[in-house]
């Protein structure tokens, strides 16, 4: 039983970390809270049932989620925070919240609000050490891994991720430095809502989907990405994993209903004696 | 091959932080710039560097008109800055802060990144012996792991030397590169900006140091309330009865 639902929690903690490295990136390196990354999800899991359905292939789906949602993410920076990008953080975030609902509302005209479902073959479980696996679940944090081992590849062996943890730190020097400001801003909206993308897809699988899915799913994100220190990516991913084994272990002990306030009372309780979160480094004195 | 800065003008509200300031060098020379705090050195340098549009006038580097370019693209031009109150990107580590300000990899582009993974790979390898280079020559070796925010205020402003020097320019903006240095940094950091001077970067340098500073530039240039007050060698300059006034209040003997 516990291992099963450590299984579980490990799945749903992938896809929440996911979110969560999403939401992360956009505030170290942009400076706001993304509201539309939850509906940038959404996006992701539809696009990637379409594509299911025509092919039956989950690789297929996967690169259509990552497609779609990376290009929906590219188009709200390029047409909102683009033109914003100097206004106070409150207004960045009221405009990501109007950005999201008008995600939602497309992706609602577009497919109805009926929940929808990925038509994965039944299989029976594998057994290891005991613990029954869904083999889906196997596929799943496959996925998971390569999607993540992609995004932590460009943040830290390549030029342009290098960059954007500089921009991160202080995006004036990275301009005196030669570091051209809109090909990081660029990446890291790509790079996020790929993120996004594979998350919506793994949790419309694991679930269903529907177009509140991912606005649901975004305050688990939130909490995520504070916990792991916010703009830590590595502390996005360990703290979501963290959060969705907590939800998911506490369910034959709070019930169903009450597994997400249990995330949050984790949430609090580390915070609590660690303000910074997991990862979170002291800034530097300037 | 000059630097050429052509009647800049800025003003903040009422304020002429800069008034109609002319200045030219030779790109590969050095040159200092003095005067007395609000004298509009530091802004002189935003302007040029692009940090701040000026209200009139010019900047050229090699006959180039460089006014309509950014920051970013004034620094991969070949002019590049550093901060009188050093700046570092203090999560990287003052190897990965070098590595950052090497322009032109092909993997600063995703595209370059997941289709030419080799070059990219290449490159990177490249860059690390250009940073363990740079990082040889300013005595940074020692804590090339470290997280540049954890350095001391004097190893920041080699770091800010050795990150221009990653740029590739052809001439460097120092702003008070000797302020609150130890004398024995101070030495270090004269003898690397000579060195490098003589294999054909250009400095232009903001200094109150005026002792440290005569030794190094051939050629001063005094400002005082955002105007060129003189030009020259240091010792004519220094003895200038309107340099004196204004600059060293006429205190000194």
């Amino acid at each position: 039983m516990f291992g099963q639902l450590l299984v579980a929690g490990i799945v749903h903690g992938l896809i929440i970390g996911l979110a969560a490295l999403a939401v992360t990136l956009v505030f170290g390196i942009a400076r706001f809270p993304n509201a539309a990354a939850g509906d940038t999800m959404t996006a992701g899991a539809y696009a990637g049932l379409v594509a299911h359905k025509a092919s039956g292939s989950l690789l297929v789906a996967g690169g259509a989620a990552v497609a779609a949602s990376g290009l929906i993410s590219l188009l709200g920076y390029l047409l909102v925070f683009r033109p914003l990008a100097r206004r106070p953080v409150a207004s960045l975030l009221v405009a990501a919240i109007g950005v999201a609902f008008l995600i939602r509302a497309a992706l609602g005209i577009v497919f109805g609000h009926q929940q929808q479902v990925f038509q994965v073959p039944l299989a029976w479980p594998i057994e290891v050490a005991g613990i029954r696996i869904p083999p889906m679940d196997l596929t799943l944090a496959g996925v998971a891994a390569c999607a993540l081992a992609g995004a932590f590849g460009v943040l830290y062996l390549t030029s342009i991720g290098r960059q954007m943890r500089a921009v991160a730190d202080d995006p004036d020097l990275a301009r005196v430095s030669g570091i051209r400001p809109m090909r990081v801003m660029v990446t890291l909206w790509l790079l996020a809502g790929a993120a996004a993308g594979i998350a919506g897809l793994m949790l419309g699988v694991k679930t269903v989907v529907a177009p509140e899915m991912g606005w649901e799913g975004l305050l688990s994100a939130f909490a995520a990405a504070i916990l792991g220190g916010i703009g830590s990516p590595v502390g996005a991913v360990a703290a979501g994993l963290l959060l969705g084994i907590a939800q998911e272990i506490s369910t034959p002990y709070v019930g169903f209903t009450y597994k997400i306030a249990l995330s949050f009372a984790v949430m609090l309780a580390v915070l609590l004696f660690r303000p910074r979160g997991l990862f979170g480094r002291v800034e530097g004195v300037r | 091959m000059t630097l050429s800065v052509r009647n800049i003008g800025k003003s903040f509200g009422g304020f002429r932080a800069l008034d109609d300031v002319s200045l030219e060098m030779p790109a590969d020379g050095l040159l200092g710039i003095i005067g007395p705090n609000g004298a509009g050195k530091s802004t002189l340098f935003s302007v040029m560097s692009g940090f701040m549009a000026a209200d009139a006038g010019g900047v050229s580097l090699h006959g180039r008109p460089l006014d309509r370019l950014g920051a970013a693209a004034r620094a991969r031009a070949g002019m590049v800055r550093t901060f009188q109150v050093p700046r570092e990107f203090h999560h990287l580590t003052v190897r990965e802060n070098l590595m950052a300000a090497a322009p032109g990899q092909t993997g600063e582009n995703l595209l370059g990144v997941f289709l030419s993974p080799r070059r990219v790979r290449t490159e990177e390898a490249a860059i690390r012996v250009e940073a363990e280079a740079t990082m040889d020559f300013l005595r940074l070796a020692p804590v090339a792991d470290t997280p540049a925010g954890r350095l001391s205020g004097g190893q920041k402003k080699l770091l800010e030397l050795g990150r221009a020097l990653m740029a590739k320019p052809r001439l460097i903006l120092l702003d008070e590169p000797f302020a609150g240095v130890n004398p024995v940094l101070i030495g270090q950091i004269m003898d690397r900006v000579a060195t490098l001077n003589a294999r054909g970067i250009g400095f232009l340098v903001i200094e109150h140091d005026l002792e440290a500073l005569s030794r190094l530039v051939p050629r001063l240039v005094v400002m005082d309330r955002g105007r060129v007050l003189a030009t020259g060698a240091p010792d004519v300059v220094l003895a200038d009865p309107a340099v004196r006034e204004a600059y060293l209040g006429g205190a000194v003997a």
